[in-house]
């Protein structure tokens, strides 16, 4: 991991408080036989350890701005600064070692075998076979492929999705403190889609990169983005977290491009964890007596505590509702999921060893959500 | 294969034994399962050499046709043949495999379709032609009939160079710009090696070209087996033609069945 810890913190608009890693300043790009520019005059700066996603319909110069992060594109004008350091002019080779690079389908190298691409980058860095043999090893192991089954084989006897693991650890293996991303999970199905995007998550939340991802899915851009960056014919037209760009898109291009299912794709962002849920309590098996509290949620609980079946309901009666449970890592998108799929109107919250926390309402929905006060 | 110590003769020892005896076995039954078709044309070529021979030892053979037929005669001249095929397939390798690489360079590219248009041009003169020409203008001899074959087989190599470098993914390309090869590296680590196959198969048929070629490689004095046919022709002795006629094949099947294994193999290492 890079450390920036000890670097001077360059306060950003929104006072997030981390230092920026990649800035563009005033980056303009018109491609020779062309006057109009693909980007022109684009300002952006990603902090430390996020991931910006950039997205926009096709020819909107979301790729163009990603390739010239590492240089594979020349810009015409403006400055890129990498942590810190203005990288316009030096050698882009070097500066491209120093960047993970990730494309469609992983773009693996037919002709070498998986530990070989992962150790391109190491092996041009002058590291020992020793040593990139381990860090093959050891990032195989990071995107969840065993190293001793899959380090000799070669590209094609992989599935789509395991060569675009392999993909990310070859990005990742010498350990760069920017990533750049082209649309990775582009060309692979949804359900390994989905998958490789929770695993994504999770590898970063240890690598904690700063990554530029480039997508034109906004489901992808919204589950994935600390940031959303919306492209339209080279210029940003807005720059905020996803939860603004759905509720408040800056303009009309915006607002069109995100489209009708804002609201519903919205709930992917509300945790369950952060909300005002309805208070739930809990009786166990064959205890009787639980009338009289009317205003609360009683549920019948088995010998470890997980709730099995409504006993008393506010307002309604209990019997043949079922009693379904949401884990609270979860999102409200979740349990409206699991509410739709078993056709129950309240949903009980739970934490990881299966316990009750609280109740989420269907009308909750539509009557507002309350969200806690965030605890930083 | 097994590496096993036969000093600890246990058990075990055995067992990793036979079953690496047993995962050789498979091994070699994939191969051939994948590769028995590579057995028939050089069976066609021995029975055809055995047919000949028996013929030929039937025959009465006069002082004259045991004079040329003599083993030293006939090797000569084989080697010769070979010789001038190898010679000029080589020569081939060395100008038109880096041609083609220039070629398809960024900067190069708006003369890379003249430049195949002429190969095509070179390519449709018969070679015949161009070996009398070239002895005209150069001198008789095996110099000017190598140099004759290069020209005549040096477009298949070239265009396949090109083509096999063009059908490399781009992306594949791109990654490699992407993690921080120079183009060089790009070039020799990624392209090349992925265009290998395809240029090989074009070396394939330059080598097969330049063997058939090579025959009438004698018309300018630069020896080979198609002296042997010369001879027979005007010694009118047919003996003497159905041999030069037999030999002339069989080299022919046989190296291009030599190529075809080489291809094969470079193609099973390139993945």
């Amino acid at each position: 991991m890079s450390e920036t810890t000890d670097q001077p913190v360059v306060e950003t608009p929104d006072g997030a408080g981390k230092p920026d890693m990649i800035v563009l300043e005033g980056v303009e790009k018109i491609y020779p036989g062309s006057t109009q520019p693909a980007v022109s005059q684009l300002d952006l700066s990603i902090p430390q350890g996020e991931i910006v996603m950039l997205i926009g319909p096709s020819g909107c110069g979301k790729t163009t701005t990603l390739k010239m992060i590492n240089r594979l594109i020349e810009p015409t004008s403006g400055r890129i600064l990498l942590d810190g350091k203005d990288v316009t002019h030096v050698n882009g080779d070097q500066l491209r070692r120093e960047i993970g690079y990730v494309i469609q389908q992983g773009g693996l190298f037919p002709h070498f075998s998986i530990a070989d691409n992962i150790g391109v980058v190491p092996k041009m860095l002058g590291w020992d076979k020793q040593r990139i043999r381990q860090r093959a090893d050891e990032l195989l192991h990071l995107v969840g492929l065993e190293p001793s089954t899959f380090r000799d084989r070669y590209p094609r006897q992989l599935s789509g999705g395991q060569q675009q693991r392999v993909g990310v650890a070859r990005a990742l293996a010498a350990d760069p403190p920017v990533m750049l991303m082209d649309e990775p999970f582009g060309a692979i199905d949804p359900i390994t889609r989905d998958r490789l995007q929770d695993e994504f998550l999770e590898i970063q939340r240890t690598v904690g990169k700063t990554i530029a991802f480039v997508t034109h899915d906004l489901q992808e851009a919204v589950k994935l983005g600390d940031k959303i960056a919306v492209f339209a014919t080279g210029r940003l037209e807005q720059y905020d977290d996803p939860d603004t760009v759905l509720t408040r898109p800056a303009n009309d291009f915006v607002s069109d491009f995100v489209g009708g299912g804002a609201a519903v794709r919205r709930l992917s962002l509300l945790e369950l964890a952060h909300l005002e849920l309805h208070p739930i309590e809990t009786d166990e098996a064959g205890a009787g007596g639980a009338a009289g509290r009317n205003g609360t949620a009683v549920a019948e609980v088995d010998g470890s505590g997980k709730p099995v079946s409504w006993r008393h309901l506010p307002g309604g009666d209990a019997t043949g509702v079922p009693l379904v449970t949401v884990p609270i890592s979860g999102t409200v998108y979740d349990a409206v999921d699991v509410m739709l799929d078993s056709s129950a109107s309240l949903v009980a919250v739970v934490d990881e060893e299966g316990r009750a926390q609280g109740v989420l309402h269907w009308n909750d929905l539509v009557g507002g959500l309350r969200t806690r006060e965030r605890d930083a | 294969m097994s590496t096993a110590t036969t000093e600890t003769v246990d058990a075990q020892a055995e067992a990793a034994v036979e079953e690496g005896e047993k995962r050789e076995q498979t091994r070699l039954a994939a191969l051939w399962s994948q590769h028995y078709d590579l057995v028939i044309l050089p069976a066609i070529i021995v029975l055809l050499l055995v047919f000949l021979f028996l013929y030929v030892g039937t025959r009465q053979l006069d002082t004259i046709e045991q004079r040329v037929l003599a083993p030293a005669n006939v090797g000569g001249l084989l080697w010769q043949q070979i010789l001038l095929a190898g010679a000029s397939t080589v020569l081939v390798l060395l100008i038109a495999v880096p041609l083609g690489i220039a070629l398809s360079r960024r900067g190069a590219r708006r003369v890379q379709g003249p430049v195949l248009a002429v190969g095509g041009f070179a390519q449709a003169l018969p070679p015949f032609g161009v070996l009398l020409l070239m002895a005209f203008w150069l001198d008789f001899g095996f110099t000017t009939a190598v140099v004759g074959l290069t020209i005549a087989a040096l477009l298949p190599v070239l265009r396949n160079t090109v083509v096999g470098l063009q059908q490399v993914d781009q992306s594949l390309i791109e990654a490699a710009r992407g993690m921080g090869m120079t183009s060089r590296q790009t070039l020799f680590r990624v392209e090349i090696p992925l265009a290998v196959p395809v240029i090989v198969a074009g070396l394939r048929v330059a080598l097969v070209l330049n063997v058939g070629t090579a025959t009438l490689a004698s018309y300018i004095g630069a020896g080979g087996l198609g002296e042997l046919v010369q001879q027979a022709l005007r010694l009118n002795r047919i003996n003497v033609l159905l041999v030069a006629g037999g030999i002339i094949a069989a080299l022919a099947l046989l190296i291009d069945w030599l190529a075809g294994v080489v291809e094969r193999i470079v193609v099973a290492r390139s993945g």
